[in-house]
């Protein structure tokens, strides 16, 4: 594979194009031109594929892609190029396990085939939900990190010094991130899991220099954790980006690749969401040097990654990359229902029937369109970690129906979702037990709806 | 042929997003007499309302989007200099100024916002991203903008947007602008609470509330 300083060479001898001609005469025409040539098709009614042969072809086509349009530096506005080769040695070189964590918690997570079911994949719980109290914070990520069953957590986001928000870039950001950290660390050492993995490191830093400060060692992110790097959509590779790569490949850390395709944006429909996704999995390995990947696909009006084409879309990226990379990947599910709510639930069951079938890992989704400050329930999060585990247990094939009939209960809902609940509302601020009645029983409801529908989810 | 079936030629060569289609059938409009504003009000706008239905439906999307607006803007470059060259005056809905805040990188929804405002007939002014609140400010004063709207979609920048309504504020300006806010972290809520003209949560949206604001 060419090497990192190569990588960073590239975004200065590429040829020199602006934004707009890049998008309007290399991505989009280039995009459209590889989904017809491997006819990359969704017929509009599947959820999650089982055809291999198309597949490959997206798989295909992603390679096609960044050999023909290439990624964008906007600093230098120059179009980084790899040649065909290049990109398929990486391809063939990519990370197929990321390993995670301290001590006794210090686990490996791998990258998944389709219709695997004899294995346990990796389970990743969390999110960086805006939470408006230190308490309600630590309270947030103890009770995560304290479920058995969890082998990675995200932690939410706090934002605010003396009672206001930090300003991005500003030096508060550092000390606001400095300090997420630090609360973060002490809820999993309350949690009595110490070692813990965090890999969303981390939400309250948008600049480098606050992720750069909250890897000093008394702050407490550590290579074992995971640090994500995005491409700023569509296919932007930014200084910033390459700012982070430089230095946490210089530190050995766990590296997550992170990419959120647009619906509806330059990427288009299902297909070219498909494509992209995986092209930019492929490019989060070459470029970016993942460990793993973090695949966000976003609906560019709605914000949510609940629908059928884009479910359709995302399970087939991580199928492409399952069958013809290995590398690790966790998808983030943005859903449209609030917190507790049933909506939120069918949701996440039919995501995660889709996407764990298809080669992902386990993680858990949060609220989108209804998402409000301290709507991090982690009960929800244990629940939706059984309900990926129970999903492992099945084919894309097995698993099919049982999606097309869990999405009409929430497909209609997407546009005006249920609102949820807080962490507040849910439990007893000293013992931390659920106490909402409503809570528990729309969790109940799920379960047993699920049950009838043929997919069972156990309480582990 | 029948100016019927010119507006049809018309309309529907901006439906397709082909630009050479719709050059040449400016050019046989104008070359058969038909007054450029009938060529724009009765052929390209009603191809444009179409796309735009189109694109709010998801049967296209942004690529089809840009085509289009692309088109539209080369047949604008042949009929603005016959328009003047018959004495008529531009005939503008408004002047829009728009650009993500300083400190945010994002431009995707606040391209597609630009590409509406432009094919609904507004004169829009884009900033880019990571704009300095002062140059927002600046370009409204220079181009003397109807409306300033302002993206931001991560929570630690929606400050900025409260910064360009408060430095409006210093100046004794904030009467002259309409300022209206958007992007994936804002809610009617926070545009409330800033004392912004208005907030969309879709780009679509943001064409219907900003015409109402300029009307």
């Amino acid at each position: 594979m060419i090497d990192l300083i190569e990588v960073f060479d590239r975004a200065e001898v590429g040829p020199l194009i602006s934004e707009t001609d890049y998008y309007m005469k290399r991505y989009v025409p280039k995009l459209a031109e590889v989904i017809a040539r491997h006819k990359v098709k969704w017929d509009k009614e599947t959820i999650i594929n089982t055809d291999d042969d198309l597949t490959d072809r997206v798989f295909q086509a992603a390679v096609d892609l960044l050999a023909e349009a290439g990624a964008y530096c906007p600093e230098t506005n120059r179009v980084m190029q790899f040649t065909r080769d290049e990109i398929l040695l990486a391809c063939s070189q990519a990370p197929r396990s990321a390993t995670f964590g301290e001590d006794r918690e210090r686990k490996t997570m791998y990258g998944r085939r389709p219709d695997t079911t004899g294995d346990r994949p990796w389970v990743h719980v969390g999110g960086g939900i805006y939470t408006s109290d230190e308490q309600i914070f630590m309270d947030t990520v103890e009770k995560m990190a304290s479920f058995n069953i969890v082998d990675s957590v995200s932690v939410p986001s706090i934002l605010h010094l003396r009672g206001k928000d930090s300003r991005v870039r500003s030096p508060q950001e550092i000390l606001a991130a400095c300090k997420t950290v630090r609360l973060a660390r002490e809820g999993i050492r309350r949690s009595g899991r110490a070692g813990l993995p965090i890999i969303n490191g981390i939400s309250a830093a948008s600049q480098p220099a606050s992720m750069f400060a909250a890897t000093y060692p008394d702050f407490g992110l550590r290579p074992s954790d995971g640090f994500l790097i995005d491409f700023l959509s569509e296919m932007v590779v930014g200084y910033e980006a390459l700012q982070k790569v430089a230095f946490y490949n210089s530190i050995s850390a766990n590296i997550g690749s992170t990419s959120t395709p647009l619906f509806g944006g330059y990427a288009g429909g299902a297909e070219g969401v498909a494509v992209t996704a995986t092209c930019y999995m492929i490019m989060g390995n070459l470029i970016f040097r993942g460990t793993y990947h973090y695949n966000a696909p976003l609906h560019s009006k709605l914000h949510l990654s609940s629908t059928k084409p884009l479910i359709w879309a995302i399970a087939m990226s991580n199928a492409a990359i399952g069958r013809n990379m290995g590398y690790p990947m966790v998808n983030l599910p943005y859903l449209g229902g609030g917190s507790g709510t049933k909506q939120y639930h069918y949701e996440m069951a039919c995501y995660m029937l889709a996407i764990v079938t298809s080669g992902g890992n386990v993680f858990s989704g949060h609220p989108a369109m209804a998402v409000q400050s301290d709507s991090l329930v982690p009960d929800d999060h244990k629940f939706h970690a059984e309900m990926g585990l129970a999903a492992a247990k099945l084919t894309r094939a097995e698993a099919e129906p049982i999606a097309q009939k869990i999405f009409p209960l929430f497909g209609d809902k997407l546009k005006d979702p249920d609102k949820g609940m807080t962490f507040q509302q849910v439990y007893d601020a000293k013992t931390k037990r659920i106490v909402n009645s409503e809570y528990q029983k729309a969790m109940d409801d799920v379960r047993s709806d699920l049950a009838g529908m043929g997919f069972a989810v156990p309480v582990l | 042929m029948g100016n019927e079936t010119t507006h049809e030629q018309l309309k529907q060569s901006i439906i397709d997003q082909d630009e050479n289609a719709v050059l040449e059938a400016v050019n046989k409009a104008l070359a058969d007499g038909m007054d450029p504003r009938e060529v724009i009000d009765k052929g390209l706008l009603p191809g444009l309302n179409v796309i735009g239905e189109q694109f709010e439906s998801e049967d296209i999307f942004l690529p089809e989007l840009m085509q289009a607006a692309l088109a539209f803007q080369s047949a604008m470059s042949v009929l603005e200099p016959a328009i003047k060259a018959a004495g008529g005056a531009d005939e503008k809905k408004g002047t829009i100024v728009i650009g993500t805040v300083k400190g945010d990188l994002h431009s995707i929804g606040k391209n597609i916002l630009k590409l509406l405002f432009e094919t609904s007939g507004f004169e829009v002014h884009d900033l880019g991203i990571d704009v300095d609140l002062f140059k927002f400010i600046d370009k409204a004063g220079e181009v003397n903008a109807d409306i300033i709207a302002i993206s931001a979609l991560l929570t630690t920048t929606l400050i900025g947007q409260r910064d360009v309504i408060d430095a409006l504020k210093d100046q004794g300006t904030r009467d002259k602008y309409k300022v209206i806010v958007g992007g994936g972290a804002t809610t009617q809520e926070w545009a409330d609470t800033i004392g912004a003209d208005g907030w969309s949560g879709s780009a679509y949206d943001a064409v219907v509330l900003v015409t109402k604001l300029v009307s």
